[in-house]
């Protein structure tokens, strides 16, 4: 019952009239970046953390981190169901999570004649999968907050080791590559000040004279800034990479508008697929809550779902309407699940909530279970704001879908150079540093090339945010146990979690062993 | 296998410049690994990753499609890299509003191929906007040129 009654704050808080109109900004901003294929869902809010900055410390009157962290998100909500909108009418993903409405949406919208009726579909889906996402999110997230606040050194240590192994263990298409990613967040986040120390540490040019190289070690000493480097990584890292394809992609358009029809016919194809799209939902809140997932991988583990338990398994690919549904109803429960482990544990779930998790460091907020207690308005303000969020969006995309699909029409000429203008002035009103303009610009082109090489560039992003403090509770475990490694297992809980990221380590592992023992086998039996 | 050889060669660099993780005198407390241990074993388990990359990348075979599709795919990301890297660099002597004019104007003008007065709105309105939501709305000031104040931007 106390949760209802935080709740009801929560939602007192969300509906001040200036957090109402910054949510409605939000989500209007989300699904715009989210229909324009160049920008994804992470380098919308990557962006505009410079600005939610100057909300949170309270320049514009009636304004606070609430409201920041409502913007932020609601970008994130936008993002969710904007990229269907390109997927079905243009058949290009506007997020990495609409992909998979290309093989049923686009096909029913094209093929069948019913572009209303898969957009509405596809709306209905995520707003009952984020809906369950977020009332699950209410009754449990004080729950492990609560837990979590006995946590020590060793099990905080525990839970950032089990992280990093989710994000190469699972997922992953090369492990070896997300693991090099990983070790290049984390040495990032070493640069500059050992904080228990005090010394310099991984500086280039130290002891120079030369003047423009001593300004960059002296804005190197503070450590490179998470929120330069993710506008670069995703921001102009994703403009440059749509700017490749701009000559090779080939764009098929479907006019659509939304009507009552649409609305009821798609009310019945979710009261015919309501098990689906339920089940979908809990999964993708659990696979969410997994750290370093988030809504893409849930999209496909949706669809191979709908597609495993469906009776018309052929239909699938030629427009049915489960193979939309079950994907986005997975996808936008694990979306809001991802906030889940950022809130209660400190540890962000996705790329964008890593984002989202970087913008509370600069807000100066510390994520994690002391959250609920030093910043319940917060913490519940924002849980409000996913309701509100969600619901304002699915309204929104009723009411503006060909406002919302002619976005495409604004020439590449204007919307990428301004994209990039954004990104660069984004990064330098942080700090008023000509260095974070520049690792924004580097970081670009090591963001596309990485993309390019099919490196992942979620556990660099998700090393850089944990970097610091991962480091900090390995040294203090260190120091408590007087350098004995077996004091990180001293608890059953940092011994469980330890085993746990093991586990996921390995499993990978495993898999490629039986691949190949199976194709070897395979290929003894051709030569028999 | 580059791109490996790469992450390899500044894993190598970060370790040298952790080499003191080996010295016997480290931290400031009983059990403390010290500054550069950390940054040491990070670098050691991205070299050591690099190189498994880079050893798959030799064994397996690998696709014979270049890097890039087509000498259409690399112009354009140049045409947006050179730019970007022109528009970043001009800061310091344009300021903020004379260089995303300019910038903005180049893209109508060579990429949109625009007439001239939509090319002068894109260079004009922009900055425009950018003046009025960052230093008007957020008070967000923002580097003039060196012809400031003899000009206000």
């Amino acid at each position: 019952m106390e949760v209802f009654g935080l709740l009801a704050g929560g939602f007192a808080t969300a509906l001040q009239p200036i957090n109402i109109a910054f949510l409605f900004v939000g989500v209007t901003l989300g699904l715009v970046i989210g229909v324009l294929p160049g920008l994804g869902g992470t380098s919308g809010v990557a962006i505009l953390l410079p600005i939610s900055v100057v909300i949170a410390r309270g320049d514009i009157a009636g304004a606070d981190t609430t409201t920041a962290v409502i913007l932020l998100a609601g970008i994130y909500w936008g993002a969710l169901f904007g990229g269907v909108i390109t997927s079905i009418l243009f058949n290009i993903p506007g997020e990495p999570w609409s992909v998979v409405l290309l093989f049923d949406g686009f096909p029913l919208a094209k093929r069948k004649g019913k572009p209303g009726l898969a957009l509405t579909s596809s709306f209905l889906a995520s707003f009952v999968g984020a809906f369950i996402a977020t009332v699950l999110f209410t009754l449990f997230a004080k729950e492990i907050a609560d837990r979590a606040l006995a946590f020590g050194p060793p099990e905080l240590f525990a839970v950032f080791v089990l992280s990093f192994a989710t994000l190469v263990g699972l997922g992953a298409e090369s492990p070896l590559k997300a693991l090099a990613m990983l070790a290049m967040g984390l040495l990032l986040a070493a640069i500059g000040f050992d904080t228990i120390t005090g010394s310099q540490r991984l500086i280039p040019f130290a002891g120079s004279e030369f003047e423009p190289l001593r300004n960059i070690q002296i804005n190197l000493l503070a450590g490179v800034g998470f929120v330069p480097v993710t506008i670069g990584l995703f921001g102009i890292g994703e403009i440059l990479a749509s700017a490749e394809e701009q000559g090779i992609g080939y764009m098929e358009k479907i006019s659509a508008k939304l009507g009552f029809k649409d609305l009821l016919e798609a009310l019945g194809a979710l009261r015919k697929r309501w098990f689906l799209v339920v089940s979908n939902s809990l999964i993708g809140f659990l696979f969410g809550v997994l750290p370093g997932h988030g809504a893409t991988a849930a999209s496909f583990l949706g669809y191979g779902l709908a597609r495993q338990y469906a009776k018309n398994k052929e239909d699938f690919g030629k427009g049915e309407i489960s193979g939309i549904m079950g994907p986005q109803a997975t996808a936008d429960a694990a979306g809001v699940a991802s906030l889940v482990p950022m809130v209660t544990l400190g540890v962000p779930g996705s790329p964008t909530s890593a984002v989202i998790m970087a913008g509370l460091f600069v807000w100066g907020l510390q994520p994690g279970p002391l959250l609920f207690t030093e910043h319940s308005t917060f913490v519940w303000g924002l849980i409000a704001s996913i309701y509100l969020g969600h619901f304002l969006t699915f309204i929104l995309c009723l009411l503006a879908v060909p406002l919302l699909a002619s976005i495409m029409r604004v020439p590449y000429a204007i919307i990428t150079p301004f994209i990039v203008v954004i990104s660069i002035i984004g990064s330098y009103s942080l700090n008023n540093s000509m260095l974070d303009v520049a690792f924004t610009v580097i970081f670009g082109l090591v963001g596309y090339w990485l993309r390019k090489m099919k490196y992942p560039l979620a556990p660099l992003v998700v090393a850089l945010v944990l970097g610091d403090s991962t480091e900090r509770e390995l040294r203090k475990t260190l120091i408590a146990g007087a350098g004995n490694p077996a004091f990180f297992f001293s608890s059953t809980l940092s011994t469980v979690v330890m085993i746990l990221a093991a586990i996921v380590l390995i499993l990978p592992l495993v898999g490629a062993v039986r691949g190949r023992l199976r194709r070897a086998g395979v290929a003894a039996d051709d030569t028999d | 296998m580059g791109t490996a050889a790469a992450i390899a060669l500044i894993a190598a660099v970060a370790m040298f410049d952790s080499r003191a993780a080996w010295s016997p005198v480290r931290g400031t407390a009983p059990g403390d690994v010290g500054a550069s241990w950390y940054p040491f074993w990070t670098a050691a388990v991205m070299g050591l990753a690099a190189v498994g990359v880079a050893y798959r990348a030799l064994v397996l075979p690998q696709p014979k499609a270049g890097v890039f599709a087509s000498r259409a795919s690399v112009v354009a990301v140049l045409n947006l890299v050179l730019p970007m890297f022109l528009y970043a660099l001009s800061f310091q002597w344009l300021g903020f509003y004379l260089a995303t004019g300019l910038y903005m104007g180049f893209f109508a003008a060579y990429l949109g191929r625009y007439r001239f007065y939509w090319i002068i709105a894109s260079a004009v309105i922009t900055p425009l906007a950018i003046f009025l939501l960052f230093e008007v709305g957020f008070r967000l000031l923002l580097p003039k040129s060196i012809f400031y104040p003899g000009i206000p931007f």
